[in-house]
């Protein structure tokens, strides 16, 4: 398994992470970003690291299992 | 090859005006190529503009992002000419004012602003797509959402912003010619930063009460009035000249846009994609580094050609050289840069471009472009002057 680490300092909310991702990803009503799973499966890894990677602030990434967060 | 010395001027006027013949030649001379008029450089892979954009510990922005060193030295202490922890504190400043999430106070009135805008120019024969269209938007609302006086000028803003931008260049005669600006323009921002000359409640009058109870450091403002106006400037300007610029050209892109409007969004991605509004910023290595099959040494100087990243074959999954409003990958473009410096005000970007599109997908049946020509600036890809017309049911 493997999960998001965001960073919400850096978020911003621009919601393209949620465009490549929107079954694991979503902005509320506030428009914060939520993440809608602790973890995700390799079923979901394509989408999950394209989620991350066009973070247009570079505040999304993925970490893999028995990743510490840094 | 993996690397070349690669003789062409990128700012020569014949490349400035058509600059995507001389980013192929790049592309294909290597991962890094070494442009020694100007001792820097060229990334044009948008593999490794990404890494190095995505590498802000290694490739710093706090010397400045332009060509010239000297030059770079003037433009420091901003959100652009910065790096982390710095650097995260003041973006944060200028980018509460401009998440999606803040913007959405004044969506209603930019999205009226648009109708107004567009059903204004469906009533003329025809108009000037940079004066009429590109600049009404930025030049109004940028400057009153910061609390800019009433009786101050506002095209004098546009000649600063085009100066400031020009001297990430090399020093050559258009940076020089913008020059004497800069007095001017750090004069005013001084005396803006002053308490009382901005508008009681706007987003200027709250960092200069905020240097008052010494929240933040007073030198801070005028630095930060800069961040929020330059930049909204030029870039918008070239973006939405663009957008009329394309779409008329491609009436079949158009006619799809409007039997599909939830395309607005990628549409004015594709747009910022085909026609990046900046062609590039540099960076200084702090540590070696390997790029592809370049290996970067510490002290030296990366020119990142956001421009040409956007249109690299290697990286698009179709034909980067055709404008297409359904690409699935549109929104991996570096039209707004990417990472911790990208672009801060781009979701007032995707505001005023979104609601111009929508306006004129509900009021304008076809556009009629005449020819372009372009503008000859280091570092703004835009058009300079172009006349169109914008042809609505009623006169069908």
């Amino acid at each position: 398994m493997s999960a998001f680490e965001l960073d919400s300092s850096r978020c911003e909310g621009h919601g393209v992470c949620v465009d490549a991702a929107p079954h694991l990803l979503a902005l509320d009503d506030e428009g914060e970003l939520v993440l809608l799973a602790e973890t995700f499966g390799d079923a979901d890894a394509d989408a999950a690291a394209d989620a991350a990677l066009v973070c247009p602030v570079a505040a999304l990434r993925v970490v893999g299992p028995g990743e510490a967060s840094s | 090859m993996t690397t070349a010395t690669e003789p062409l001027d990128l700012f020569s006027d014949e490349v400035l005006r058509d600059p995507y013949p001389a980013y192929a030649q790049l592309r294909e001379a290597g991962d890094a190529v070494w442009l020694p008029e100007h001792e820097v450089w060229a990334l044009p892979h948008y593999r490794n503009v990404f890494a190095a954009l995505h590498a802000p510990d290694v490739f710093s922005s706090a010397s400045g992002v332009g060509i010239t060193e000297r030059l770079n030295r003037a433009q420091s202490g901003s959100t652009l000419t910065s790096d982390p922890p710095y650097h995260d504190q003041v973006r944060s400043l200028v980018s509460r004012h401009l998440t999606p999430r803040a913007l959405r106070e004044i969506n209603a009135e930019v999205e009226a602003w648009a109708d107004r805008l567009v059903l204004g120019l469906l009533e003329r024969d025809s108009f000037e797509v940079v004066r009429d269209f590109a600049q009404a938007f930025p030049l109004s609302l940028v400057p009153d959402l910061l609390g800019w006086p009433i009786d101050e000028g506002r095209e004098i803003l546009l000649d600063w912003a085009s100066a400031g931008f020009n001297a990430f260049g090399p020093a050559n005669e258009r940076t020089l010619a913008g020059l004497h600006h800069f007095g001017d323009m750090h004069e005013f921002l001084h005396r803006m930063s002053q308490p009382g000359n901005l508008r009681a409640g706007s987003w200027g009058a709250e960092l200069v009460e905020e240097a008052q109870r010494g929240e933040i450091g007073a030198e801070l403002v005028p630095a930060l009035l800069g961040d929020f106006l330059f930049p909204s400037m030029d870039t918008s300007v070239s973006a939405l000249s663009s957008l009329v610029d394309l779409l008329g050209r491609h009436p079949e892109q158009y006619a799809l846009l409007r039997a599909e409007p939830d395309l607005v969004p990628a549409a004015f991605n594709e747009i910022v994609r085909f026609e990046a509004p900046l062609r590039g910023f540099t960076r200084l290595a702090l540590a070696g580094h390997r790029l592809g099959d370049h290996v970067v040494s510490e002290g030296d100087r990366v020119y990142l050609l956001f421009a040409s990243a956007n249109r690299d074959a290697s990286f698009w999954s179709s034909d980067p050289d055709r404008f297409d409003i359904t690409r699935p990958d549109v929104s991996k473009h570096l039209g707004f840069g990417h990472g911790i410096h990208g672009c801060v005000g781009q979701a007032l970007s995707r505001l005023e471009g979104h609601s111009l599109l929508k306006a004129m997908i509900r009021h304008v049946e076809h556009i009629e472009v005449g020819p372009a020509t372009w503008r000859l600036h280091n570092t703004i890809r835009g058009i300079e002057s172009m006349t169109a017309t914008f042809e609505g049911s009623r006169r069908a």
